[in-house]
């Protein structure tokens, strides 16, 4: 389906504009609804005991002195849970994976420090905290093992004995060609293995649930924390031997998902069941301890990686084999599924092949998180390719230059099967080496008079953003669909009503599903109300995830606008006495016809007519609301080059990355403030994993040793290098208005941009860096193995 | 039960006596017992600063004063910044920069920049950086609150 941009009338907030967001005013007053803002009457609280272990045997749970404390109203251990509630659901599961079923509480044994073993539901929190300060567990401390790659030697301490024999929970490999031949038989081979870090997302807000279940009505209404109510609807009723139609999951506004609110945890779980027999509403908002250890981490990967090439720098093959660590167990998403699908890069590479192998670790469990395995394998890729640019001779933006696929060779299927859409992935480089002034820097030298020596670092990378076709997704066993939906409902005062299940968690989409309506309606921005992410009121949807959300629903709220402006114009057309509906549109706050300013009919008026039912041709059904669904045919795959400009201290492995430039492409863009608002937030977050973020366990203890924001360092503001922004836009043909995501792009380039950077200041030095994150003590140290491999002959 | 203590305290210009639980922590209060939730609470560390309010006319993080703390003293939240109608120059600053995104850390800023544009100090593009530290944001990438802070302090004549 390619549908290009109406382009007959560009609409003052239509798609392009930079309209003002319609989220910013509720939220600046501090009139935003976010989940533990909800504080209804009657309501009780909820606090979750945890393991203090990595891997532990339960021999016995004492909950007696915690149920004599006053307040406390029930508690509830793993036993019960498992006899009243069906296991979780994986949402996406992996590919040849055999089941792994956990609840909400564990059973006989734990696998992660931090895993819930037994809740508490009281008068107030600190009440409920109190008494899992009274609840006596006996554990059996069980050996333990942390390292991804030694959990899967053969004397590990194996993990899910009834269902493994290893810790090795599936291997998907992927590929095309020959690429074992055709490495043997290459001029040149560079190969390494990558280190990639355990970070964690950190949304501002923590996770949080109310629950309240009438049993009269036999109705469950949750308001959560999370970016797929729908999704959390059906797991919900899943986990609860409950009916679809007994759940209303209320999503109002998010403070920040970026992965970590794909589906159910095991607290939500918990809260409703204790609402269940409780009767009265139990809410329940993590703390920032229980969040380091409860909500899912990510990336964490070692990466084998490979590229062949000819003497000429002509890349002839490409093989990674990587181990992602899954944690102690899965989570709705699982570790990242998306580095094998974009291992290649934006190169044309005819033979390779790609491994993912998944491990389970005594650490807490790993989730989606913005990137999802691209920031991953962009890292090993391309610092592999600075190394061979180095070992030929040959300059690291010309040997991309060489290998990059051409415009025209797009639409193009690489060896993993991804369909690339369309893009000048040259002219994005290009750009970036202009924006830099690459050949000045070049010619100017690495030294500097204060003894630093300055380094440039390229990379350049596709980004897959939404899903293939729902029978792509079903191929993968994936419980949700490609699609989007939205309703339309013309309402009285002349305003239009847009119900959409995707909510509101920083992403914008509020704002961007009114331009669009905007645009193809022709009603003004500013009287489209958006009502999102409450499943009682919104059409059935799949969520805010995987860059997704735009390139759906940009078909969807394309075509019920269109449906729903037809009407009126028909309806109009009747009460102007005209035949048709040529010379009609939608002007505003008004039908116009088109010429004679003259003619208009308010829409409050034809909202009413059609509502009531009167005055309106006698061939149309009262009312005025359209619902449509709309799924791509193909993902679209973003695109960008990058180039960081670092200076080091040789001495001491300081640097300061003095300019950071990106040149991105998102397709057609609904909003240029948005998508810019877009990339520098993944931005920060890539500079934090590449620069200062890392989630470490101790070897021995096996227990996170920096859970908390006094020791976990996420960028603040005066911690990110001055970064510059620059966009092509060449529209996907695969999509509405040929938009392409935008959410997430900006996690990828930072690792590798600044390793190469690092690595090419000191080329005199032979450095290099193969693992993240990239620190002063990190260069130091590789300073220090560059000198001794140098001194021994 | 608990032992609960009398306060008197003026929260957004009004004076409000509550009896509050010894270990509530202020932002609780706030939030709990006052129905201002726009006060957000991210750490319960004092780090992350979602929880910022004015103390007295100072940036201060309410995680980490009790309840009890507060009594004769001077609160303003983010509640108290808007007429009732519309936006403060500061808030408005904020949307025409597209300084906010989640809007979880949203009002830490607010009351964060409140404060440092009461100062009445000069400052710079880097100043700022540095005063809005106590405050973290996951969605922005900080430079366009920036923006917006300086905007305000500055005028719009500054450079971008």
């Amino acid at each position: 389906m390619s549908e290009t941009l109406e382009q007959t009338r560009t609409r003052a907030n239509g798609v392009g504009a930079a309209a003002l967001r319609k989220e910013d005013d509720r939220l600046l007053r501090g009139d935003g609804r976010f989940t533990d803002d909800v504080d209804p009457a009657h309501a009780l609280h909820m606090a979750i005991g945890r393991c203090p272990f990595p891997h532990a045997r339960i021999l016995e749970i004492d909950v007696s002195a915690a149920a004599e404390l006053e307040g406390v109203q029930q508690i509830l251990v793993g036993a019960e849970v498992a006899q009243r509630t069906e296991p979780i659901s994986v949402l996406r599961p992996v590919p040849g994976a055999p089941q792994l079923p956990y609840y909400a509480l564990a059973g006989e044994v734990c696998v992660y420090e931090g895993q819930p073993v037994v809740s508490v539901v009281a008068t107030s929190r600190a009440v409920a905290e109190d008494a899992i300060e009274l609840i006596d567990i006996d554990y059996d401390p069980l050996p333990h093992v942390s390292d991804v790659l030694e959990a899967l030697a053969d004397d590990a301490p194996v993990l899910h004995p009834l269902q493994l024999s290893s810790n090795l929970l599936a291997t998907n490999p992927q590929g095309n060609g020959d690429p074992d031949a055709v490495m043997a038989a290459a001029h040149i081979v560079v190969s390494d293995r990558f280190r990639i870090n355990r970070v964690t997302g950190l949304p501002m807000e923590p996770r949080a649930i109310v629950a309240h279940w009438r049993p009269g009505a036999r109705e469950l209404t949750a308001h959560v924390s999370t970016q797929v109510p729908h999704l959390v609807r059906m797991q919900l009723a899943e986990s609860l031997r409950l009916d679809e139609g007994d759940v209303r999951v209320i999503t109002s506004d998010v403070g920040g998902g970026f992965g970590l609110k794909l589906g159910v945890y095991p607290e939500d779980v918990l809260a409703c069941l204790h609402a269940i027999d409780l009767r009265r509403p139990v809410k329940w908002t993590e703390d920032r301890l229980e969040h380091f250890r409860a909500t899912t981490h990510a990336r964490e990967a070692v990466h084998d990686f490979a590229i062949g090439a000819d003497a000429d720098g002509r890349i002839t093959a490409m093989t990674n084999t990587y181990t992602t660590d899954l944690g102690g167990q899965n989570s709705p998403f699982g570790s990242a599924q998306l580095s094998s699908i974009v291992f290649t890069g934006p190169y044309r590479v005819d033979d390779g092949f790609v491994q993912r192998r998944v491990a389970l670790t005594n650490k807490t469990p790993v989730g989606a998180y913005r990137g999802y395995g691209q920031p991953e394998v962009n890292f090993a890729r391309e610092l592999l390719m600075d190394r061979l640019a180095r070992r030929l001779g040959i300059d690291p933006l010309e040997l991309r230059m060489r290998n990059m696929l051409a415009q025209e060779d797009l639409p193009w299927r690489n060896p993993a099967g991804a369909l690339y859409d369309s893009g000048d992935y040259r002219l994005a480089l290009q750009m970036v080496a202009d924006a830099v002034d690459y050949d000045a820097l070049r010619a100017a030298g690495r030294e500097r008079p204060d003894g630093r020596r300055v380094g440039i670092g390229l990379t350049s990378f596709v980004e897959r953003t939404g899903y293939a076709s729902a029978k792509f997704l079903a191929n993968r066993g994936s419980r949700y669909g490609a699609h989007e939906s939205v309703t339309l409902r013309a309402n009285r005062s002349g305003g239009i009503d847009l119900f959409t299940g995707v909510s509101s968690m920083g992403q914008s989409s509020e704002t961007a599903f009114a331009q669009i309506c905007s645009q193809v309606h022709g009603i003004a921005f500013d009287a489209i109300r958006v009502h999102a992410g409450d499943t009682g009121a919104t059409p059935l949807n799949t969520g805010a995830f995987a860059s997704r959300t735009l390139i759906a629903a940009a078909g969807a709220v394309s075509a019920a606008a269109t449906e729903l402006r037809d009407k009126t114009l028909r309806i109009a057309a009747h009460r102007l006495e005209l035949d048709d509906v040529d010379g009609l549109e939608v002007d505003g706050d008004a039908v116009v016809v088109q010429g004679d300013p003259s003619r208009r009919i308010p829409l409050a008026e034809l909202h009413m007519a059609a509502i009531i039912g009167q005055g309106i041709p006698v061939d149309e059904h009262p009312g005025l609301e359209a619902t449509a669904h709309f799924e791509p045919e193909h993902a679209a795959y973003a695109f960008g080059s990058a180039a960081a400009v670092v200076a080091v201290d040789p001495e001491t492995g300081d640097f300061e990355i003095e300019r950071f430039v990106l040149v991105h492409d998102c397709g057609t863009m609904v909003n240029p403030t948005l998508v810019d608002g877009q990339v520098r937030g993944a931005l920060a977050q890539g500079f934090g994993a590449a620069l200062s973020e890392e989630l470490r366990y101790d070897a021995d203890t096996g227990q996170l040793v920096n859970g908390s924001m006094l020791d976990y360092f996420v960028p603040t503001a005066a911690d990110l290098p001055p970064i510059e922004l620059h966009h092509t836009e060449v529209p996907s043909p695969f999509t509405t208005f040929g938009v392409r995501g935008v959410g997430e792009i900006g996690t990828i380039p930072p690792g590798a941009a600044i390793a190469n950077a690092v690595c090419d200041a000191l080329a005199d030095f032979d450095v290099q860096i193969s693992r993240l994150p990239v620190t002063p003590e990190l260069v130091w140290r590789e300073l220090q193995q560059a000198r001794n491999r140098s001194e021994t002959p | 039960m608990e032992d609960l203590i009398e306060i008197t305290v003026t929260v957004n210009g009004r004076a409000v006596h509550e009896r509050v639980p010894a270990r509530m922590h202020a932002a609780d209060f706030l939030r709990g017992q006052l129905g201002l939730t726009g006060t957000h609470v991210g750490c319960e560390q004092g780090v992350c600063g979602m929880c910022t309010v004015l103390l007295d006319g100072e940036a201060v993080k309410s995680c980490l004063l009790l309840a009890p703390q507060l009594d004769g003293h001077e609160v303003a939240t983010v509640e108290s910044l808007a007429p009732d109608e519309g936006l403060a120059p500061l808030q408005q600053a904020f949307k025409e920069a597209h300084a906010l995104q989640c809007g979880f850390c949203t009002p830490g800023f607010l009351m964060t920049a409140t404060a440092l544009a009461r100062s009445g100090r000069t400052l710079s593009r880097d100043d700022i950086r540095e005063e809005l530290t106590g405050v973290l944001c996951r969605c922005t990438g900080y430079e366009n609150i920036v923006t917006a802070v300086d905007r305000h302090i500055n005028g719009e004549h500054v450079d971008v």
